[in-house]
């Protein structure tokens, strides 16, 4: 009571957001959990609509695709995210154009970069004729005709598209390590390499807690990009979700929504209990 | 060494121009393609190089008929997603900005988590929902259905904006007999008013951009995403060329427009530009 006295005015202020959360995400999810569990055609609760779905191959394959396109993306994201933001930290001419550039694709919406990516990795796109042109192939190869190559081409679509959030977040991780640190681990006659591995990256975890979250919730719920460059032969669980959906299976498409939320919740436990063991949230705020 | 020095700087450059040629290549790709003779990209040889333009396509685009009802259709919906999301976050950032700080960080928390949860989850029960309702294929329900997304995101923007105006500036003006709302109205969001914008402009532009709920929601009208995914499908070259063109401009303007106040705690939010 002595909360609500306090903060009347707050409260009334949050009100309507608290609602439209309330009415229009939460209640929405816990909707489709429900379904997942009802049968097609009884009604009742129970396994059904799961036992269909895990007898299906595509729905296996959907996801196995969406786990390998978020460990595959994550890794290039990382990496090279980590390299261009390194590069970003010295001083050279011209890096405020350089930093420009490398923001471009955040100028591009998803869609279109998948669009643009279609050019690139199409049979008859930019990427075959440069390596034609370089004499590595003679034949086009089919980049996005389904299996493992299409996973790839979608990550890398994926990553292109985010890498200029990633360097932003591990810039402003790299920015905030004061410059003592590298001093001190000069003095005591550390390489390059050691310092990076023993000073850089242990003082970044909280800047890479942090991108590794935030990719990773996108990266599993993928889905503009494979409905461009991938149309049904490399089913995600978003798409799969929503094929369902256009072929009114409601219930399926529901639990294909469920799996994936879980899916996104078992790899934040994992994360926090076996990589980031609660130091990296609090560095993070 | 001074040999060695070079070396390494002759290196370190040309990391620098194979990171910016990553980045830049396929943005040229599309506005090459947009305008480009067919005979030069439509073979199994395409052409790297813009030796000649063609505006052919273009002409088709803006006569066809097929543009204005999607891009109007995105305008309206982006911009009163916009106004929506500024009317009901910006008081209640501003609340969550006062709380004690235990309060704040768990609110904030709720917050972020509602990011986790698959858009196609919800987008399920609310397509059920609004076609029960006679929403689908109106604006009004899509810029309900973009609200779900964009409420989260500018209100973690806006508690960062308002947690920076002090709390003295609130305590001077209630001395001085201003009411709360008063104080709110007067004080508190003049000194607020450029974030408020900064914020808006994001939440325009993820409205305008948004394809997955405008896909379950629309049956017959579409928004300019959708348009583009029209065009994938029925494999028209030029068009996806030409409408991801000018689905791109604004975002592109945006973006350059705003560098300067994309911090980390606005990537926190997740803009996806």
């Amino acid at each position: 009571m002595k909360f609500i006295k306090k903060y009347y005015f707050e409260l009334l202020l949050i009100l309507p957001l608290a609602l439209y959360i309330l009415g229009f995400t939460i209640f929405p999810i816990l909707k489709t959990i429900l379904l997942s569990f009802q049968d097609k055609d009884t009604g009742a609760l129970g396994f059904s609509t799961y036992q269909y779905l895990f007898a299906k191959k595509d729905f296996n394959m959907a996801i196995f695709n969406t786990i390998a396109v978020t460990l595959v993306g994550l890794t290039f994201q990382l990496v090279v995210g980590l390299f261009i933001a390194m590069a970003l930290k010295y001083d050279f001419k011209g890096k405020g154009l350089v930093r420009s550039l490398v923001l471009l694709p955040m100028g591009v919406p998803t869609l279109v970069s998948g669009v643009t990516l279609l050019y690139i990795f199409g049979t008859q796109g930019y990427l075959n004729e440069l390596l034609y042109r370089l004499g590595i192939i003679t034949k086009p190869i089919a980049w996005t005709s389904g299996g493992i190559k299409n996973i790839f081409v979608i990550a890398f679509a994926d990553s292109w598209k985010v890498l200029p959030v990633v360097v932003l977040l591990l810039l402003a991780g790299l920015e905030s390590i004061p410059n003592d640190v590298y001093e001190a681990s000069a003095i005591d006659g550390a390489s390059k390499t050691q310092t990076f591995f023993y000073v850089t990256l242990p003082l970044l975890k909280p800047s890479i807690t942090m991108t590794m979250i935030l990719r990773a919730v996108d990266s599993f719920r993928i889905f503009e990009l494979p409905k461009i460059l991938a149309g049904r032969v490399t089913p995600f669980l978003a798409t799969y979700a929503y094929d369902e959906y256009s072929y009114n299976n409601l219930n399926a498409s529901a639990a294909a929504s469920t799996i994936l939320l879980l899916i996104i919740i078992i790899f934040m436990v994992l994360y926090f209990r076996f990589v980031d063991r609660g130091e990296g949230v609090k560095g993070a705020k | 060494m001074q040999s060695k020095k070079i070396i390494s700087k002759f290196f370190f450059y040309l990391g620098i121009i194979l990171i910016v040629l990553f980045m830049t290549v396929p943005v040229y790709i599309l506005f090459r393609v947009s305008f480009a003779v067919p005979e030069d990209v439509l073979t199994s040889h395409p052409k790297f190089l813009i030796t000649r333009f063609e505006f052919k396509h273009w002409e088709q685009v803006f006569k066809s008929g097929n543009l204005w009802p999607p891009l109007y259709k995105s305008f309206i919906v982006a911009t009163l997603t916009m106004i929506l999301a500024l009317i009901i976050a910006a008081p209640a950032s501003y609340a969550i900005s006062r709380f004690d700080r235990k309060i704040k960080y768990a609110i904030i928390l709720t917050l972020f988590f509602t990011r986790m949860f698959p858009n196609v989850g919800i987008a399920l029960p609310i397509s059920v929902t609004f076609l029960k309702w006679n929403l689908m294929d109106t604006n009004l329900g899509l810029v309900m259905a973009h609200l779900i997304e964009q409420l989260p995101f500018i209100a973690w923007i806006l508690v960062s904006t308002f947690e920076t105006i002090p709390i003295d500036l609130e305590e001077a003006a209630s001395i001085d007999g201003a009411g709360r709302i008063r104080t709110l109205l007067k004080i508190v969001l003049p000194v607020a008013a450029p974030g408020l914008a900064v914020a808006a402009m994001f939440t325009w532009l993820n409205s305008w951009n948004e394809f997955t709920y405008a896909l379950y929601l629309s049956l017959t009208t579409k928004t300019l995403p959708l348009q583009i995914y029209y065009y994938v499908l029925r494999g028209g070259f030029f068009q996806q060329a030409a409408y991801s063109t000018i689905l791109t401009i604004p975002v592109l303007i945006i973006t350059f427009a705003l560098q300067r106040y994309i911090r980390s705690d606005y990537l926190g939010g997740a803009i996806k530009g």
